[in-house]
């Protein structure tokens, strides 16, 4: 079977092995089946020697958390994230993973006020026990009601994305007053640009994808106002536009696009300037979001933005091995998951910090549901400025 | 690969394919893990030195040379090699008997020092150990399969060896009524002994270096060398040498090398117990290697203390 | 209703757990079927493997070796695991190969014969720290960074450093007596091993070496260290600590020429400073090298030498204006001295990524590992460069120069007709030129299946005969880890029985 994989890419791996350290499936099982390398080396496999493709060799490429923490490690820069994303839209447009409901439940992220409805009926459903969260990996609690989204002006747009929108808004706002807080007019994409796309690249559906980084393209074009996100997992898919499309428009898209910590880190004084703020009295430890470390590689934002509005801000000692949050990878690999996750938490408590900051919302809910105490950086920051403002 | 020195071809000549065999070096450690069996004919590896490569840090030599000879020519350009100085002891023998020097701490162990072996196996013919190079891993090791082998696996007659220069100050200490912590600060220390009342401690390396930690040892009397060592050589685990006068009741006099886990007293050392199965290794070593059991009948390793 | 909805969720999640796609998985070796289901009961079904995803990858390491067969993939958790898995493999009829993090260069954990493969990754624990008496007792599984990681809170750490240390394990280090650049002044890892638990071909376990000075007996530890897994198979290993020096100087001496950097290496060992590490690499290697690790290597010199050196700071001054004297009279371009620690990192980083970063370059490579006389380095490169050329091939030299232990890397792409002969020709003559330099096939890597053909070069019939034996006393049945390291007229085990059974390839 033909995978569609370019070639050179396919072979820039020379399988050194230097990256299966920073893979949070082989540090768990060991094995070379759940290593980047051994993943290269399948795909090669079916790709060049017509390899059948064995419902193992599936699993090898489905285990993978996608947290492209290989690549970081790659003497080589091997783009393994786009060879595993090519491998499953392979795999998927084949049949061979993603199936039916899994498709459906991905489309329905691209309908807006379904996927609010739905999220406020889960929250309903979590609030009267019917659903196991802890199993599934759920919050323990969603809110009911959401705040509205509000524009405050036109200098930047505030990406605010699907499932965050729906399910951490509070996040939204609070990412909107520090901005604001720094001089900056924000406008929320909300309806504009409904999803980016990231967990369908994830299951394999390219042209899917591609639907839908159009749809957010046209609804933030018409200016070169600066896009914000909040979500490293979005910023990053929002990022590769430029690639996933191929297009001079796409690449241009892809320029406007920051995290938002990264904008911030620039303008820290502005954002301290208005009036003296008193850190918080907490240690934090910064867990490094995959797709803000090793995909956008702005995870330095993070505590440079930090730093002024906390007591102390500690690095974790795990070198940025990924949570095992995964988008749904830890719905659909549960076991995994878990292990992994149990590998960060350790190194949190080594950390002796009382609150994790994450930049993502993934890794956030995913930590959250270890018991961890976890806030997205900004809103500490926020926590910070409205605590100096009363 | 097979040109070997005149001087190892007649010593192979000498050993020749049977009849049970030992070699003489300088007798110093004659009976270690055993008398030679009775009957045995005696024979003595070549001498001199072949080549030294001061800039390679080795040294070639045949077997039969004396080491304080060899360190005598090697100190004209600066360098030794790990092996420790007996009167009368040789190259061949130290590399045999596999007991490192009491500056083990600093020269590294005897083990370490083999770089390539010529040796006659059992049958009469020569064997090429190791490589003629500083670094090698081609193929299972024998060279630290001989060092320590009492000559019962093959007779060495020609050596290389690794050299390296000596400290450009040395400097033995006696530092009187104390234990051997007194010199864990100290980083040129290349033996610590102890006799449970005095420390002696030989200080190597660069002159600032040595004398920062003369400072560092504060009041302390600069000695000849080392102290008389009594007979028997003991080896336990560094933490026993450490704590070697608490349960000294059998050993008598003893001098206790920190770091390393020899320890010199006047009384032998008891026999340890060998695991079996270390045992049954040994015998099997001995029996593929030598399988008539010629070369230095009755010595075993095993018995050594 | 809550469990109505659990049970919902499980049967949409569920048919894409592991345990349903397994069963539907062909059981590959078809003839395994009761090796496998013995391996199982012994040791449990979460710890074997028999798919053919995880026998093609456990077939492999890191060298271009690609013929290895590998039968079913245990991954033990004791002792007493590994000890199951040999015996049942014994009772098979099958051999034993030991993997580590599969780092190999020279396909030494390329299994040969569809033995059993034992994947040691998940024995990967520090067992205990004992500083009274200088040692660490570690899992072979445990990765080596992981090691001194550990030991850093002591002030302690372990001394060999394979470039590949982040990935590789303290059992395959023992395996492959490896090297690394701080070894120069350091030892090699058998100078670091003090004891090693061992499980034997017969599925006994002894203890070899112990901690004591002098062990009695045969240096049985000393044997088995670079034994490459055909002597049995590491479950425990009590390495010595090193204690962290009080001073550390890493240089970056940049030179115009190949053979000013040569030049200064020889210079050095000759002036009888022993520094902690001499690192070469030439411009090629450089380029490679600097867009990934960022640490500031020109990549106009024609070759830099990374000189580290350490001990008392005293010392450390001395020798470092010494090594920069010798450089500078040597004609070099320029000399830096590491800042801080970030710096020294990064330099470091970049020496030790060397030989992934080769497919910035080429796809493909192939490495020689042999060692030279030191004061014959500059001969040597240059010969080097002028087989390479005659081949048309590209070469990265990065090596540990200290030693003279070369690391030509050949770097080409596979998917070009007659590359690999060519290649395969360059290689040939790069060691036949090493040997008549009186220098040795390979300083760290060890001979694995790529090198073992070339041991004939290096050694005599009687020679080979000799370490036939050794291999013997440990394993007379030749069932651990068959088929490496001896050329195969030595080697007790019949060869062409293996090559058949490897014939039809994992995915058969």
């Amino acid at each position: 079977m033909h995978l569609g994989l370019d070639d050179d890419e396919l072979v820039a791996c020379v399988s050194c092995g230097l990256c299966l350290p920073h893979c949070p499936t082989f540090v768990i099982t060991g094995s070379d089946t759940e290593s980047p390398r051994g993943r290269i080396a399948l795909m090669r496999a079916v790709q060049n020697e017509g390899a059948p493709v064995t419902e193992d060799l599936i699993r090898s490429m489905e285990t993978c958390v996608q947290c492209r923490g290989c690549e970081t490690a790659c003497p080589s820069a091997v783009p393994f994230g786009h060879l595993m994303e090519g491998t499953r839209a392979a795999l998927a447009d084949a049949g061979r993973i993603t199936p039916r409901w899994q498709r459906l439940a991905l489309r329905m992220l691209r309908h807006r006020r379904l996927l609010l409805a739905g999220s406020t009926l889960l929250a309903l459903a979590i609030r009267l026990r019917l659903v196991p969260t802890k199993r599934l990996g759920l919050p323990a609690r969603m809110p009911l009601r959401r705040p509205r989204l509000r524009t405050s002006g036109d200098d930047v747009w505030l990406f605010t994305g699907c499932v965050m929108d729906a399910w951490q808004r509070d996040v939204h706002l609070a990412v909107q007053r520090v901005l604001e807080a720094a001089g900056a007019g924000v406008e929320p994409t909300g309806g504009v640009a409904p999803c980016c796309g990231a967990l369908h690249i994830h299951a394999g559906l390219e042209s899917e994808t591609k639907a839908m980084a159009r749809q957010v393209m046209a609804g933030l074009s018409g200016d070169d106002r600066p896009i914000l996100v909040d979500a490293a997992g979005c910023g990053a898919s929002l990022k590769d536009y430029g690639h996933l499309l191929g297009t001079d428009e796409a690449r241009a898209f892809s320029d406007r696009v920051y995290d938002v910590h990264e904008w911030l880190a620039e303008r820290l004084d502005e954002l301290q300037s208005r009036r003296p703020v008193a850190p918080l009295k907490l240690t934090v430890a910064v867990q490094d979001p995959c797709h803000l470390r090793h995909v956008q590689r702005a995870h330095h934002a993070v505590p440079a933005v930090l730093l002024p509005f906390v007591a102390e801000v500690v690095a974790l000692d795990d070198d940025g091995l990924c949570c095992g949050a995964g988008g749904a990878y830890s719905v659909m690999e549960p076991e995994l998951s878990r292990a992994i996750r149990e590998r960060k938490t350790a190194a949190v408590v080594r950390s002796g910090a009382s609150v994790v900051a994450s930049a993502n919302p993934g890794c956030s809910l995913h930590l959250a549901a270890a018991g961890l105490e976890v806030r997205h950086p900004l809103e500490l920051v926020d926590q910070a400025l409205s605590a100096s403002r009363s | 690969m097979t040109d070997f020195d005149e001087a190892l071809t007649v010593f192979a000549a000498e050993v020749g394919p049977d009849g049970p065999v030992c070699v003489r070096g300088g007798g110093t450690r004659w009976s270690l893990g055993g008398e030679a069996a009775p009957d045995t004919r005696e024979v003595r590896a070549p001498a001199g030195i072949v080549a030294f490569e001061p800039a390679e840090m080795t040294v070639r030599v045949r077997a039969g040379t004396p080491v304080v000879a060899l360190h005598e020519e090697l100190a004209a350009a600066g360098q030794r090699t790990a092996l420790p100085e007996r009167a009368g002891g040789t190259v061949g023998g130290a590399l045999m008997a596999g007991e490192s020097s009491i500056a083990r701490l600093g020269r590294g162990p005897v083990r370490d020092a083999l770089l390539q072996a010529r040796y006659v196996c059992a049958d009469g013919r020569i064997a090429s150990a190791g490589a003629g190079t500083v670094k090698n891993v081609s193929g299972f090791d024998l060279c630290r399969l001989l060092v320590g082998s009492l000559g019962t696996l093959g007779l060495v007659g020609e050596v290389l060896v690794r050299t390296f220069p000596v400290g450009k100050s040395e400097r033995w200490v006696r530092l009187a009524g104390t234990d051997p912590g007194a010199v864990r600060s100290c980083h040129t220390a290349a033996s610590v002994l102890w006799d449970g009342t005095d420390v002696w401690t030989l200080l190597s390396g660069y002159e600032v270096d040595v004398d920062e930690d003369l400072g560092r040892l504060g009041a302390c009397e600069e000695v000849d060398g080392p102290p008389e060592l009594p007979l028997h050589r003991w080896t336990c685990t560094p933490a026993e040498a450490t704590a070697f006068d608490v349960r000294n009741g059998t050993a008598g006099r003893f001098v206790a090398e920190i770091g390393v886990g020899v320890v010199h007293a006047s009384e032998p050392q008891p026999s340890r117990p060998v695991e079996p199965g270390v045992a049954e290794l040994n015998r099997r070593f001995k029996e593929r290697f030598d399988p008539t059991g010629r070369l230095n009948p009755g010595r075993d390793p095993l018995r050594r203390p | 209703m809550s469990r109505t909805l659990v049970a919902a969720t499980r049967r949409v999640l569920g048919s894409r757990r592991r345990g349903d796609r397994a069963a539907a998985s062909p059981p590959a070796g078809a003839g395994d079927a009761a090796l496998v289901a013995d391996l199982v009961e012994a040791i449990g079904s979460d710890r074997v493997r028999a798919d053919t995803a995880s026998r093609y990858l456990a077939s492999r390491d890191a060298s271009i070796y690609r013929e290895g067969n590998a039968g079913p993939v245990c991954y033990p958790g004791s002792t007493s695991d590994v000890v199951a898995c040999v015996q049942v493999a014994a009772r098979h009829g099958r051999a034993v190969s030991p993997r580590g993090a599969g780092t190999g260069l020279a396909g030494g954990a390329a299994p040969l014969g569809q033995p059993v493969v034992l994947a040691m990754t998940r024995m990967d624990k520090l067992l205990g720290v004992d500083l009274d008496n200088g040692v660490a007792w570690v899992q072979p599984g445990m990765v080596n960074l992981d090691l001194s990681r550990a030991l850093a809170p002591h002030g302690v750490h372990y001394a060999p450093d394979p470039s590949s240390q982040a990935a590789c394990t303290i059992g395959g280090n023992v395996a492959n007596n490896s090297g690394g650049p701080h070894c120069l002044a350091y030892g090699v890892t058998s100078a670091h091993v003090v004891a090693v638990e061992v499980v034997l071909s017969d599925g006994s376990v002894v203890t070899l070496g112990d901690l004591t000075a002098e062990p009695a007996g045969y240096d049985l530890r000393g044997a088995f260290v670079g034994s490459e897994g055909m002597c049995g198979i590491a479950t425990a290993v009590a390495v010595r600590l090193t204690r962290n020096p009080p001073a550390v100087r890493t240089m970056l001496l940049c030179f115009d020429d190949v053979s000013d950097a040569a030049a200064t290496v020889s210079a050095i060992i000759a002036a009888g400073i022993v520094p902690a590490a001499i690192e070469m690499m030439d411009q090629r290697c450089v380029t490679a090298v600097e867009d990934f690790a960022q640490a500031g290597y020109p990549k106009d010199a024609a070759a830099v030498l990374l000189v580290e050196v350490d001990g008392p700071a005293g010392g450390v001054a001395i020798a470092s204006e010494k090594v920069a004297g010798i450089a500078r009279r040597n004609q070099a371009i320029s000399v830096r001295t590491a800042a801080d620690e970030d710096e020294r990192a990064r330099l470091w980083k970049g020496r030790k990524s060397a030989f992934g970063a080769v497919a910035n370059v080429m796809p493909d490579y192939y490495l020689h590992d042999t060692v030279v006389p030191r004061t014959r380095l500059v001969e040597v490169l240059e010969r080097i460069y002028e087989i390479v050329d005659r081949y048309d091939l590209i070469v990265l030299n990065v090596f540990h120069a200290g030693d003279g232990n070369l690391h030509p890397i050949l770097a080409y792409d596979s998917r070009v007709p007659g590359t690999d002969e060519r290649v395969h020709a360059a290689g040939r003559e790069i060691i036949e030129m090493s040997l008549d330099m009186g220098g040795a096939l390979t300083g760290e890597h060890g001979i694995g299946v790529e090198k073992r053909e070339h041991m004939n070069r290096m050694f005599s019939a009687v020679d080979l005969d000799q370490q036939s034996r050794l291999r013997a006393s440990f394993d007379p049945h030749c069932r651990m880890n068959p088929g490496k390291v001896l050329p195969s007229a030595h080697s007790c085990s019949d060869i062409g029985a293996l090559r058949a059974a490897d014939a039809a390839g994992v995915w058969g």
